[in-house]
């Protein structure tokens, strides 16, 4: 490919420069190349430094000592220290969370009441008044209206609070500590020390955890960050988890008990959630993402107070809304579909029943039922609709005439009636066990899944990140079933 | 390079700024915005634009290029910020979307951000920067921070070594925000024509390769304004830019100067 | 409904079938493959690359030692020597086997093909060191000379691959690493490593796991039939002559390395508030890693100072230019400083 040109001659003979074209000169360059050595990218490197040192230093004056106390540092040597770097990181993501559950509470309550308990009806009744056929009225406001509010009701406040929260303790510049801090941990399991910044924004919402990687500069890190977001237990993960945990494993133990025996148990879930994605990190980047390139470098930015009420808007605008308006676009079909595989019918029974009826042997392997896995595929843009949806079949299956609203229409009740209704529906201990840990372990919603293909603009790594959860949870709760079963005798 | 007197005042007396948010349409001059990371170029962008884009204290999260337009003395500006780089050198896919909208897009002028209290590190981007545009601003952001850290900043100095504008500003407080409208109006309609520092090896055999190389580049494109950088791109082996000299994109960068259309560049960086 | 037992046993049949069908390397699928791979065609231009390397180390090829490589029997390497004959990429002359020019081209094609693969490995990906050869030995039959040129040039024209094995260049030039076998240094004399032999890919990995690379200061300390015991950078190792013989050195004047030798220590040794001044960084430091390195301004001449260590003990916060950057253990053991006095 390469002429050589001795090195005696080719600066004279070339300086001319009239016969030059593109591609002499590119075989000049190369030929260069090889006698000013291998490192000239580290000589060049080192060049430019060398003058921008200069410059800085003639530019640049100290004054004549260094201010005695040094804010920056003090506070790095507390949150960075042995003794109080883990308690106080723990403390402080503590309040976070707990003013998110508290402070979402109200308005939450708020918005459900407004949306769906006033609202639909409101709708509904309006529907009727202009005449709408009750196929058009049951498929717009029952189906896509009210899966809308649902979402916007569970989905919203605890956004709200929790992103603009998380975002001042970022722009003061505490996250690359805690970055600083966890990176041992995640660096056994072949991650970056930012996937914890990640994981906790993924219990806010799994789509923004997926986005929050963005800060992960090393591309396979920043991959098995992504496609192990999924297992920090989301926002709209939580309700199912406390719903069944309250109503399953509270009652097993006597009445004083219960609320901190449900409550361990969601935690518990949380937890192994954070342990999967160890494990799931440390399996990825020893097998299908050893080949992607691996780099090391975590800033510690200066602290700088955080502007309270620009941060607010701005991740009200930036984080909550954006995630929040896919969630709804994806939800709108949903609630669709939904009431549509519940209102058409193919000879005696609905499209809902003929599906359960076909999923329900695969699911007793899981140990779980027809209409659970038929819940898990209609309602995946939104985990927040699972628990409605899955009433709402049940209703459909049993038979029950008491309860719910009509077929398509989601609903929600107070605990004894949902217990009594999933009893109803041939539920056990082990359902509810392994439908915790199925909300745990299957695959992101349709807004992640989206948002994944977006960061990384690879269908494989997309489809991974789908199918590898959903995999493991048919594995997990198979396996859960089988030893139930065995253990109990009970089969 | 001069300091408005009222940089306290509430409102601040941007000269006759407007803010114009999304709406590039008619612009007279692409201006980008350059930087290391959480140096506050997002901070300068919205201050200009009027836009809220939001960036928190975190080296590179400004992944994708965000744009917006102002207008200020009579012309409309289109302002491009690029991805936050220590360098322009490396084959991240970030520095590449910085490297290339400077070399093809053409901005009239690059704002360079750099942070005051770590002077040295920002200035090996600006000097990158500076070999492969002649337009350019330093925007001296910190100054607030470094004077907290018992630092000055000789920003005459500065401007005189680097050869270009150089504004101090604490862009959190607003404060330089006029100066560097003025400096970059100056530069954008020509009022101040910028003499930039150029690189100097220290090896002398690097030294001679670069000149050669550099000679017979601008005797293949008389017109090219940056020849001394695409030897050095040349001899560093970089692919992309022997590619633009193989496929006829340098030529028609020279010969088009500074009407070249901006391309349109990939924004997702893990394609 | 069945009794979970059988359901359990049937899961776990699946699962092995499953098993024994995708294993990486030994499942059914791999062995498809790898029998693929065994085509006439790969294992011809494995024959030319043995008679080839055999030739070059001085060695006298013979159908025995090519069936030895090739892992197949003789009367089937006689078959193929047959075939590579009859296509006219060698002669057999008074008995010896000799490269036709065309056979030399193709021998030299697929060692190019090889070490060029080898170093995109290692510089542009995250593979380990054990992993780059028996990747590019699969690869090396299925590269194009047009689709190594463009590696080549985006690798910006590599001359030695990882294990400093001179890369042929397009027209067959090779520049040779020029060492000598570890076990012929003299005691005490200074030497830097500048080629580790990656077959047998057990002898290698073993010089893998005591973390030799390329580039590597070496000074022999010991020298016995039974082991040879050398310091290198700062670690002492001892390895058996037949495993030190797989090691490539050249003597280097004992000024020179004073400068990476003696008194050397790492960034990684450096304590908390101390400073010290970036020597170099080590050669194992590379591709994307090493220009990240270079960005930050970790570069000869450069101060760092380690300024706190993570409360869970790594990494560590250095000042570097100004800025605080956390780097890891492993990483700051590529920097070479030299202490600055307090």
């Amino acid at each position: 490919m390469s002429t050589y040109i001795p090195e005696e001659v080719d600066i004279k003979q070339n300086s001319n420069g009239t016969a030059v074209t593109e591609t002499t000169l590119l075989q000049t360059a190369e030929a260069l190349r090889w006698q000013i050595g291998r490192n000239f990218h580290d000589q060049l490197m080192e060049d430019i430094y060398t003058n921008a040192a200069r410059i800085a230093d003639r530019a640049i004056t100290r004054a004549g000592e260094q201010p005695r106390f040094d804010l920056d540092s003090t506070i790095d040597r507390i949150v960075t220290s042995r003794r109080w770097g883990f308690p106080l990181m723990a403390l402080l993501f503590a309040v976070v969370f707990w003013i998110t559950i508290v402070g979402s509470n109200y308005p939450s309550q708020a918005l459900a009441w407004l949306l769906v308990d006033t609202l639909h009806p409101l709708l509904r009744s309006g529907a009727d008044l202009i005449g709408l056929p009750w196929w058009l009225s049951g498929l717009l406001v029952d189906g896509m209206y009210l899966a809308t509010a649902w979402v916007v009701s569970v989905m919203l406040p605890p956004m709200a609070i929790f992103f603009p929260l998380f975002t001042l303790l970022e722009d003061f510049g505490y996250l690359p500590r805690v970055a600083f801090n966890l990176d041992n941990l995640f660096r056994k399991s072949g991650a970056h020390g930012k996937q914890a910044l990640s994981m906790m924004m993924g219990f806010g919402c799994n789509a923004a955890g997926v986005v929050a990687t963005r800060v992960i500069d090393s591309p396979r890190e920043r991959l098995i960050a992504i496609v192990t977001n999924n297992f920090a237990l989301c926002n709209g993960r939580w309700p199912t988890q406390i719903l069944i945990a309250t109503l399953f494993i509270g009652s097993l133990v006597p009445a004083y008990l219960a609320g901190l025996v449900s409550a361990l148990a969601v935690v518990g879930v949380a937890m192994l959630g954070v342990l999967l994605s160890f494990v799931v990190s440390w399996g990825l980047s020893r097998t299908i993402l050893k080949g992607e390139v691996s780099t090391f470098s975590l800033e510690l930015p200066p602290y700088r107070p955080p502007r309270i009420w620009q941060t607010i808007y701005t991740s009200l605008i930036d984080r909550t809304l954006i995630v929040l308006w896919r969630a709804v676009t994806f939800a709108l079909p949903a609630g669709a579909v939904i009431w549509l595989t519940a209102n058409i019918t193919l000879g005696d029974r609905s499209l809902a029943a003929h599906l359960i009826n076909l999923l329900d042997p695969f699911a007793w392997l899981l140990g779980l039922n027809g209409v659970i896995l038929l819940a898990y595929v209609v309602a995946i843009p939104a985990n927040e609709i699972v628990i409605p949806t899955i009433l709402m079949l049940t209703v459909l299956v049993t038979g029950a005439t008491d309860v719910g609203s009509g077929a398509g229409v989601m609903f929600e009740l107070e605990g004894a009636a949902v217990k009594d209704l999933f009893l109803a529906g041939g539920w056990t201990l082990l359902t509810a066990v392994n439908l915790m840990l199925f909300s745990l372990i299957h695959n992101p919603c349709s807004t992640t899944i989206y948002t994944i293909y977006k960061e990384t603009g690879s269908k494989k790594w997309t489809l991974i990140a789908a199918l590898l959860p959903v995999v493991m949870g048919f594995m997990v709760t198979f396996l859960v079933a089988q030893v139930w079963r065995l253990v109990s005798g009970n089969w | 390079m001069t300091q408005t007197d009222c940089t306290t005042c509430p409102a601040h007396h941007a000269g006759n700024l407007r803010r114009l948010g999304v709406d590039m349409s008619n612009f007279d001059y692409v201006v980008a915005l350059a930087g290391n990371p959480n140096v506050g170029k997002s901070t300068i962008f919205n201050a200009l634009t009027g836009l809220r884009q939001h960036t928190g204290n975190w080296p590179g999260k400004t992944v994708t290029r965000a744009e917006g337009a102002f207008a200020y003395g009579g012309k409309r500006y289109k302002l491009v910020d690029l991805p936050g780089t220590y360098s322009l050198l490396s084959t991240s896919r970030d520095e590449e979307v910085a490297r290339d909208f400077i070399l093809f897009g053409r901005p009239d002028v690059t704002i360079i951000v750099a942070d005051a209290t770590r002077l040295e590190r920002n200035l090996n981007l600006a000097l990158q920067v500076l070999e492969i545009t002649d337009r350019a601003v330093l925007a001296l952001n910190l100054l607030d921070e470094a004077a907290r850290h018992g630092l000055q900043v000789n920003d005459r100095r500065l401007a005189r070594d680097l050869g270009i504008p150089v504004v101090p500003m604490a862009a959190r407080q607003g404060e330089g925000v006029d100066a560097l409208l003025q400096a970059v109006h100056e530069v954008a309609t020509g009022q101040v024509v910028c003499k930039p520092y150029r690189l100097k090896s220290g090896s002398t055999a690097v030294q001679r390769a670069v000149e050669l190389l550099t000679r017979q580049i601008q005797a293949l494109f008389p017109d090219l304004p940056n020849a001394r950088w695409v030897a050095l791109r040349l001899l560093d082996g970089d692919q992309r830019i022997a590619q633009a000299v193989r496929n006829g994109e340098l030529r028609e960068l020279a010969q088009n100067g500074r009407t070249a259309p901006t391309p349109s560049i990939p924004l997702e960086i893990m394609a | 409904m069945p009794h979970p037992l059988l359901i359990l046993a049937i899961a776990a049949l699946l699962l092995c079938l499953t098993a024994i069908l995708i294993w990486p390397r030994k499942g059914l699928l791999a062995l498809w493959q790898n029998n693929r791979r065994l085509s006439s065609r790969v294992l011809g231009e494995d024959a030319l690359k043995h008679i080839h390397k055999s030739e070059l180390h001085g060695r006298r090829p013979t159908v025995e030692s090519i069936a030895g490589a090739l892992q197949i029997s003789t009367n089937e390497t006689a078959v193929l020597l047959d075939t590579l004959q009859n296509q006219q990429l060698l002669e057999l002359r008074a008995g010896d086997i000799h490269l036709t020019p065309d056979g030399r081209d193709s021998a030299l094609h697929i060692i190019r093909a090889h070490r060029l693969w080898e170093r995109y490995l290692a510089d542009e990906t995250g593979f380990g060191a054990a992993e780059w050869h028996d990747q590019a030995e699969h690869l090396e039959h299925h590269l194009t000379p047009a689709e190594l040129d463009a590696l080549e040039a985006q690798l910006n024209y590599p001359t030695h691959d990882p294990h400093g094995d001179p890369i042929p260049s397009a027209r067959g030039d090779m520049i040779g690493h020029g060492g000598k076998p570890l076990t012929a240094l003299p005691v005490d004399q200074p030497g830097q490593i500048v080629h580790l032999e990656d077959e047998p890919s057990i002898v290698y990995a073993q010089l893998v796991a005591e973390g030799l690379h390329v580039g590597m200061p070496v000074r022999v300390t010991e020298r016995t039939p039974e082991r040879v015991r050398f310091w290198s950078s700062g670690n002492e190792h001892v390895l058996a002559p037949i495993v030190a013989g797989n090691v490539s050195v050249v003597p280097v004047p004992a000024e020179a390395e004073t400068a990476v030798g003696a008194g050397y220590e790492t960034l990684a040794d450096i304590p908390l508030g101390s400073r010290a001044e970036v020597v170099a960084l080590s050669p194992a430091c590379r591709g994307a890693e090493r220009r990240r390195f270079l960005d930050l301004g970790i570069l000869p001449g450069t101060v760092i100072q380690a300024e706190m260590r993570s409360p869970s003990g790594d990494p560590t916060a250095y000042r570097i230019r100004g800025a605080l950057i956390a780097l890891r253990r492993a990483q700051a053991k590529l920097i070479k400083v030299k202490r600055e006095s307090t």
